[in-house]
């Protein structure tokens, strides 16, 4: 497991701190309608994380579901050889040309689905994670350069860094090394809170691999302000707001083909697991605040000057308020 | 990034309806509900830690991570068996702001799946929602979530600009009376020129959830032993929405059951999945239920809430007369011709004919009363009563949301993140009314 | 239920008129002559005789065989009605029919255990002779409703009358409930209602 909260929940459940890695409403949609026995035309346009469009359609027949994918950085992810990953992965259910406006749309034809449950539900998991196995090209191709150093017959591949732009300021560079594949988050903190919260959460997220049983997980570096080295000769502009979280990935974490796979999907939604994280900080030191004011509220009531406003009684009988 | 659709989050006291501006239909609708494993104390705060955590040794191990611990929608109800369920809304509006927020968390990051820097947000709010309330809520959504803007809408101007997808509706109008009837509560609001009337607002203790008791209870009462008694809710509830419908008249509609029976008598056919004895396996005992008066007696408790309930008597077509008696006399008019239903309780077939009918004979008879009161020497000009329904219904809100959002101009009306950081919360306790977008 | 009545009064028409004529004879008692009411009791059951006691009644008594009495009335307003707590009386007409009411609900009680259709008809003609209450006895549920009987005399008339009114709901109660051989069930499930929140 690549990164150390991940750890933590070796005694809770991962799902909760953890995102997903397929894009939950293209599931729902897609469970809801291979159940559904009447097929219904459908127009709806959808977000994933990081800009990602999707426009899900029924242009030609209400049983002929298409998924069309936007995404700022595709054609960049196209040069590290996304192509090919697409045509693995989905084949025959690309359509080409894609929808006008759109880089990928890929077909689902309701009426040759598979029979077994099994096979329905990994073929709505494949869609599903459109963008994840977009997104993986640059991975893979690192992973593979990064083989062919290990492999002492081939000649010693001369990897370039692969810059996705994935935000309009925010960036993934991978690189492949002799012993290792270096992957570099440029992350833009807008908001000041923020990148405090930030700063000791990435802080906390380097410390942790001190710890004894975390020996195993990536290296992470991680520097405000300043990219380092590996980035210099980008000439990026210094800003404040800008972080730079670098990990380093040994053969361990991508050698075998599942950590792999997990490696990758895991990796790619790093940005938006820190940013999700940032904001539940918030949320939890929000809860924490709200309930110091009550018991300051509580102590505070406590406090009320007794009830001057009452009727007394004078040593002769008589009564009388004090205004 | 700017293309980026807006997110909209209609959160009501039962349901939470969750999408993208644009969309027909909600991408998520499950129940406003949160499971936590926090024990319940008395005052609902999470337990404070006495001493600050950099004293207890090592800080990565000790920063608890129990926030992070709950489930909000249908995956909270799951769990209640072992978490305790929450409901942070309450007679539609928010009472736990704790639970609240992580509720909104998860909603963005776990179901939408979006980065709410990247996008504006339309959230709802009840009629007679505090200034206060809107303020918290604009709190949450900029400071902790970063939402580039933010634009709180009433639900109910939200469900009359949803009928103007009906074709029975030829102006873009926001003065009309709103009839909002979801799982709890049923509101019936009048709005003028997209300004609710806060003072002649009523609303009705009869709702989704109390026509699904009723209609258990009249099964129970034939004495429908076919029903496995852990789904009896569960078949009730099916039985209202497959086969309800509102009639003109119950004592006709008896006449005709009695006459075809065979028309109007229905099955229901449900399946009983018990857990064996022996070992864990799944026997499905497959059962029927006859449908029998309960699809016109069902809705009929809106025209006449006695047949249900003892403590609340006047029928719905009665409130909604009173409600725009007590408006403003210059917007009276507006208010009959345009008497919008939303929300799932009003999709029984034909209920906007009966309710259009049954207003329509009280404010017939009230001029007539009148004309004769003034001995024939006036005459009065008809009133117009109208009762929309349209496709979008179920959801109005919601979809009206949508609708709006999409709009070019919405990004003008919605406070901006710059706008916030300048002002402070109290920007968002104004929000433009989109009159003049039409 | 108030629409109920109205529209009971209005399409009823010629019935109600006859029938509050009755009742004001007998519910509302006033003087009366033995063959006058005799007439007006007879109209009440313009078209069905059913036994001896009531040929005594109708034989004065010719009518068209298609309209219906306010024994069909009831038979067909009980459903609806007994899902109501409230009902606004209007005439008398409606005193009678409320009484009815309450007496359908009686005899579907007595049928919960579905007996025989002959046994049914049995079981419910010995109810409708067997003591009942009247307006003015204390075990009458509707006492606050109706008028009393101010003598002797005119009670025994109006018990005679209302156990008419039985009898014959009893028989014609039993050729509406019955279904191949039983009660059906879509009568049954009205006998836990209480109309008004009353019964007899």
């Amino acid at each position: 497991m690549p990164f150390n909260l991940a750890q933590e929940a070796i005694y809770r459940p991962c799902t909760m701190i953890l995102l997903d890695y397929h894009n939950v409403i293209l599931h729902d949609t897609l469970s809801a309608r291979f159940e559904s026995e009447k097929p219904e035309a459908l127009d709806m346009t959808i977000v994933d994380f990081d800009g990602v469009l999707y426009h899900l359609s029924t242009p030609n027949s209400k049983t002929d579901i298409q998924i069309s994918f936007k995404w700022r950085c595709f054609p960049e992810l196209i040069n590290y050889g996304a192509n090919d990953i697409l045509q693995r992965e989905y084949g025959t259910m690309l359509v080409t040309p894609a929808q006008p406006g759109f880089d990928v749309t890929i077909n689902v034809d309701l009426t040759s689905l598979p029979q077994e449950a099994e096979a329905r539900e990994e073929l709505i998991r494949k869609v599903s994670l459109l963008k994840r196995n977009i997104m993986a090209a640059p991975f893979e191709r690192a992973f593979k350069e990064q083989e062919q150093f290990e492999d002492e017959k081939q000649a010693n591949p001369n990897p370039e860094l692969m810059a996705v732009h994935y935000r309009e300021d925010e960036a993934i560079y991978v690189k492949a090394n002799q012993d290792r594949v270096t992957v570099i988050f440029s992350t833009r903190f807008k908001d000041e809170t923020d990148r405090v919260f930030g700063k000791v959460f990435l802080q906390e997220f380097v410390d942790a691999r001190k710890r004894q049983d975390l020996q195993n997980a990536p290296p992470v570096l991680f520097s405000t302000r300043e990219p380092p080295l590996e980035l210099r000769h980008l000439n990026l502009q210094d800003s404040e707001e800008m972080s730079y979280i670098t990990f380093v990935l040994f053969p361990r974490h991508f050698a075998a083909l599942d950590v792999r796979e997990e490696t990758i999907s895991r990796i790619q939604i790093f940005r938006d697991y820190l940013h999700y994280h940032i904001k539940c900080a918030k949320a939890y030191m929000h809860t924490r605040m709200r309930a110091r004011v009550r018991d300051f509220l509580k102590v505070l009531n406590r406090a009320k000057p007794e009830n001057l406003n009452v009727e007394k009684k004078t040593a002769t009988g008589r009564t009388f308020r004090r205004t | 990034m700017s293309s980026l659709p807006v997110v909209v989050m209609d959160n009501g006291t039962g349901y939470t309806k969750l999408g993208f501006s644009g969309n027909n239909e909600p991408s998520f609708v499950f129940p406003t509900a949160i499971s936590t494993h926090e024990s319940p104390s008395a005052s609902g705060a999470p337990s404070v830690a006495s001493k600050p955590s950099y004293l207890s040794g090592n800080l990565a191990s000790k920063r608890g991570i129990e926030d992070l611990d709950f489930y909000i929608g249908d995956e909270a109800l799951a769990n209640s068996k072992t978490m305790a369920v929450h409901n942070p809304i309450r007679h539609g509006q928010i009472e736990n702001w704790d639970h609240m927020e992580r509720f909104w968390e998860q909603s963005i990051f776990k179901y939408l799946r979006c980065e709410p820097e990247d996008h504006a947000f339309m959230l709802t709010e009840p009629p007679l929602n505090p200034p206060e309330n809107r303020e918290m809520t604009a709190e949450i959504m900029f400071e902790t979530f970063n939402v580039k803007g933010l634009y709180i809408a009433v639900q109910a101007v939200l469900a009359l600009a949803a009928s103007w997808t009906s074709n029975k509706v030829n102006e873009q109008t926001l003065t009309g009376t709103v009839i909002d009837s979801g799982a709890g509560v049923t509101h019936v609001i009048p709005v003028a020129e997209g300004y609710v009337i806060g003072s002649s607002i009523k609303s009705i203790p009869i709702a989704g959830r109390d026509i699904s008791k009723f209609v258990q209870q009249l099964l129970r009462e034939r004495g429908e032993t076919g029903i496995p008694p852990e789904d009896s809710l569960y078949v009730a509830e099916t039985i209202k929405e497959q086969y309800s419908y509102v009639c003109p008249d119950i004592v006709k509609e008896f006449k005709k059951y009695e006459q075809e029976p065979d028309k109007y008598f229905k099955k229901y056919d449900g399946i009983h999945t018990v857990t064996g004895k022996v070992g864990f396996y799944y026997v499905n005992i497959p059962y029927s239920v006859d449908v029998g008066f309960e699809r016109f007696l069902a809705p009929e408790i809106f025209f006449n809430p006695e047949i249900a309930s003892s403590d609340f008597l006047t029928p719905l077509p009665e409130v909604v007369d009173n409600v725009i008696q007590s408006s403003p006399i210059d917007t009276r008019r507006g208010l009959y011709k345009n008497i919008v239903l939303s929300g799932g309780s009003t999709m029984y077939k034909d209920f906007d004919k009966r309710l259009q009918r049954d207003i329509k004979r009280t404010v017939d008879l009230r001029v007539k009363m009148s004309e004769d009161l003034s001995g024939g020497a006036m005459k009065a000009k008809p009133i117009d009563v109208s009762v929309i329904s349209h496709k979008k219904q179920r959801h109005a809100v919601w979809f009206g949301g949508s609708l709006l959002a999409s709009t070019p101009d919405f990004n003008s009306y919605c406070h901006t993140k710059a706008e916030y950081d300048e002002y402070g919360p109290s920007i968002c306790r104004h929000n433009r009314v989109f009159g003049s977008v039409m | 239920m108030p629409k109920a009545a109205e529209c009971y009064e209005l399409e009823l028409g010629h019935h109600a008129c006859k029938y509050r004529w009755i009742l004001s004879r007998h519910i509302i008692p006033s003087l009366t002559t033995a063959t006058s009411s005799r007439l007006a009791i007879s109209s009440f059951f313009p078209s069905k005789p059913r036994s001896e006691a009531m040929l005594l009644w109708v034989s004065t008594m010719k009518s068209d065989a298609s309209s219906e009495d306010i024994i069909d009335e009831a038979l067909n307003l009980f459903r609806a009605n007994c899902l109501f707590r409230n009902f606004e009386i209007k005439g008398n007409a409606d005193r009678v029919l409320i009484y009815l009411i309450l007496f359908i609900s009686e005899c579907l009680s007595k049928l919960a255990k579905s007996p025989s259709p002959g046994d049914a008809v049995k079981q419910l003609s010995t109810l409708a002779v067997t003591n009942f209450a009247i307006p003015g006895d204390a075990t009458f549920p509707l006492n606050a409703m109706y008028s009393h009987p101010p003598d002797r005399g005119q009670a025994d008339q109006l018990r005679i009358y209302i156990q008419q009114l039985r009898q014959e709901m009893a028989v014609r109660l039993v050729e509406r409930v019955y279904v191949d051989g039983k009660p059906s069930k879509w009568w049954m499930c009205f006998q836990k209602r209480k109309f008004m929140g009353l019964a007899l």
